[in-house]
């Protein structure tokens, strides 16, 4: 009965919710606009955009002094998480079966490796936000709800990869369905919106000729 | 001949001998055979089985090195029966899981009975207040994180040793089933963070575990648990470095084994398997039961001794008790901050103090 539910109608609904409600919300971030600058620009914003997207991924060498761990953590975790989601064999068959896309899994062994990696960085960055008093008092409830779906999902995930029981593939589903449900309404969102964020910052400041 | 006649003769002059071994097996487990030397009657039959040699020869007995020969070429291919598969088999099911579990239980029941009898370890003078910087972020996180992931292989280990016996009485067999499972994919995917950890906790902590003058009178004082009067320490007391170097050595094997056993592909033999599960499951009961006491000790068993690691502060009077050379060290070089300053570093109220009394002056 419950399985069921959680298999068919939940599914849906959390799936629709997290669709509409991302598209919503990246709209929203778009239509914001701003007025137009009449100043003459120094530089392309567009250029601008792109660099500060990119330069982005690389941490600035005075923070990696002081950050190294938390960054090295943060790319594990990301990283991790990216393979396991995408490149997972359980994964692309559920979205084949659902899509009719395919597309090449990784091996076993690069699957428990992503895995170990980001089970590791975002055990870290938890645990750093719990225990760093600048990150503790910055750090928002929903944003530490997000943090336990997260893990809550790669572990229910993981727990389940010997696919020896229903019930262990239905509560991977129904921690992924409270994730769906949760994640447009969090600062999980970042994952759609860290391009308009930083390519925002990086083309108004290289219009006025700033390198950031 | 009778051609239906003949097969019954030939079945009828097996019937003696068959007798005969019947009874010499009935006779050979009697005690009173088994006390006095056994006499065969005049008129028995010598045979030998012509099998046993065989089974002796399959079965390795004495040897490790493989007899047979296969086409398959692969690890142990040419054994077809490995006697030492049936011993490990039997220590698992039988020593491991029958002694296994009284170091836990017994630790347990020696910490309960301990604080009851004698309660939480007080700091002489109560809390100063005044605080000193002990960790570091980076250390607290990687403790943090090796103890997650140190409890959930304790649980999930523990599940899959004595899940079968314990569990399935209480949840059945369906529930243990899915716990099992569970335990096994979980256990198999934590562990080498585990053995990360082991390695990381090593680097980071190294230099101040090396054993110096002075530990030994903390050993003599049983760590100032047993009776009266001060204990010696530096940065880490010596029951401190000897917990460290415990797990850093203990963990080192259960990891290598666990590796071991979670990667079969890298050309080790069921021989090597059975002796590296017999090393993992004897050294995580130590690990664990070791725990259990720091666990006891880190937290309900000591006063002030849990903000270490939630902090990374500690109060004077707590480092002046358990760590004096290193609390006269940070005294020295003017590393005491006062309570307003400890609260400004956290972001929260100055430290509760116990008894407003100043202080314990660390001798010189």
């Amino acid at each position: 009965m419950i399985g069921e539910f959680i298999d068919g109608p939940l599914w849906y609904i959390s799936s629709i919710v997290f669709v509409v409600a991302v598209v919503w919300r990246i709209i929203v971030i778009l239509s914001f606009g701003r007025k137009k600058n009449l100043a003459k620009p120094r530089y392309s914003a567009g250029g601008g955009a792109m660099a500060t997207i990119l330069r982005r991924f690389f941490p600035y060498r005075e923070f990696y002094e002081v950050s190294k761990f938390r960054i090295v953590a943060g790319y594990m975790f990301h990283i991790g998480l990216f393979a396991l989601l995408f490149f997972a064999v359980p994964h692309i068959e559920f979205i084949t079966s659902i899509s009719g896309l395919s597309w090449a899994a990784m091996p076993h062994w690069a699957f428990i490796l992503a895995a170990e990696l980001s089970f590791f960085g975002l055990m870290y960055l938890f645990v750093f936000r719990l225990t760093n008093p600048v990150t503790r008092m910055l750090t928002t409830r929903g944003e530490y709800l997000g943090s336990v779906l997260v893990f809550v999902v790669m572990l229910t995930g993981c727990l389940a990869l010997g696919r020896s029981h229903e019930f262990l593939r239905l509560f991977h589903l129904l921690s992924v369905e409270l994730l769906l449900l949760y994640m447009p309404f969090s600062s999980l969102m970042h994952a759609f919106t860290f391009p308009f964020s930083r390519g925002f910052t990086g083309a108004v400041y290289h219009r006025r000729g700033l390198n950031i | 001949m009778n051609h239906q006649a003949f097969p019954q003769c030939h079945l009828l002059r097996w019937i003696p001998p068959v007798l005969l071994l019947l009874a010499v097996m009935l006779f050979a487990g009697s005690p009173a055979l088994a006390q006095a030397p056994q006499k065969l009657s005049p008129d028995a039959v010598s045979m030998e089985d012509p099998g046993s040699e065989l089974w002796r020869q399959i079965r390795q007995r004495g040897t490790s090195e493989p007899v047979g020969t296969s086409q398959v070429r692969s690890v142990e291919s040419g054994v077809l029966i490995n006697d030492l598969g049936e011993r490990w088999a039997e220590f698992r099911m039988q020593e491991l899981k029958h002694w296994g579990k009284y170091p836990l239980l017994l630790v347990i029941v020696i910490l309960v009975v301990f604080y009851l009898l004698r309660g939480r370890v007080d700091i002489e003078g109560g809390l100063s207040g005044r605080m000193l910087h002990r960790f570091t972020h980076y250390e607290r996180a990687l403790h943090w994180v090796m103890a997650s992931i140190f409890l959930f292989l304790g649980v999930t280990g523990l599940i899959l040793l004595f899940g079968r016996s314990s569990l399935i009485p209480v949840f059945g067999k369906e529930v243990f089933s899915i716990l099992a499972s569970l335990s096994k994919e979980g256990h198999n995917l934590f562990g080498p963070l585990f053995a990360v950890s082991v390695v990381l906790m090593f680097f980071q902590f190294v230099r101040r575990n090396i054993y110096a003058k002075g530990d030994l009178s903390w050993l003599l004082k049983g760590g100032g648990f047993i009776g009266k009067g001060h204990v010696t320490g530096g940065f880490f007391n010596m029951g401190e470095k000897t917990w460290y170097w415990i797990f850093i050595l203990v963990g080192a094997a259960v990891s290598i084994s666990g590796m071991i056993l979670l990667f079969p592909n890298f050309g080790q033999g069921r021989v090597i398997m059975g002796l590296s599960h017999v090393v993992h499951g004897i050294g995580s009961i130590v690990l664990m039961t070791i725990a259990i006491g720091h666990m006891y000790l880190g937290s309900i068993g000591s006063e002030g001794s849990l903000e270490a690691m939630k902090t990374g502060y500690v109060d004077y009077n707590w480092a002046a008790a358990h760590h004096d050379r290193w609390a006269r060290e940070c005294k020295d070089n003017n590393a005491v901050i006062s309570p307003e300053q400890f609260a400004a570093l956290i972001g929260e109220e100055p430290p509760r103090v116990s008894t407003g009394k100043p202080a314990v002056e660390v001798k010189s």
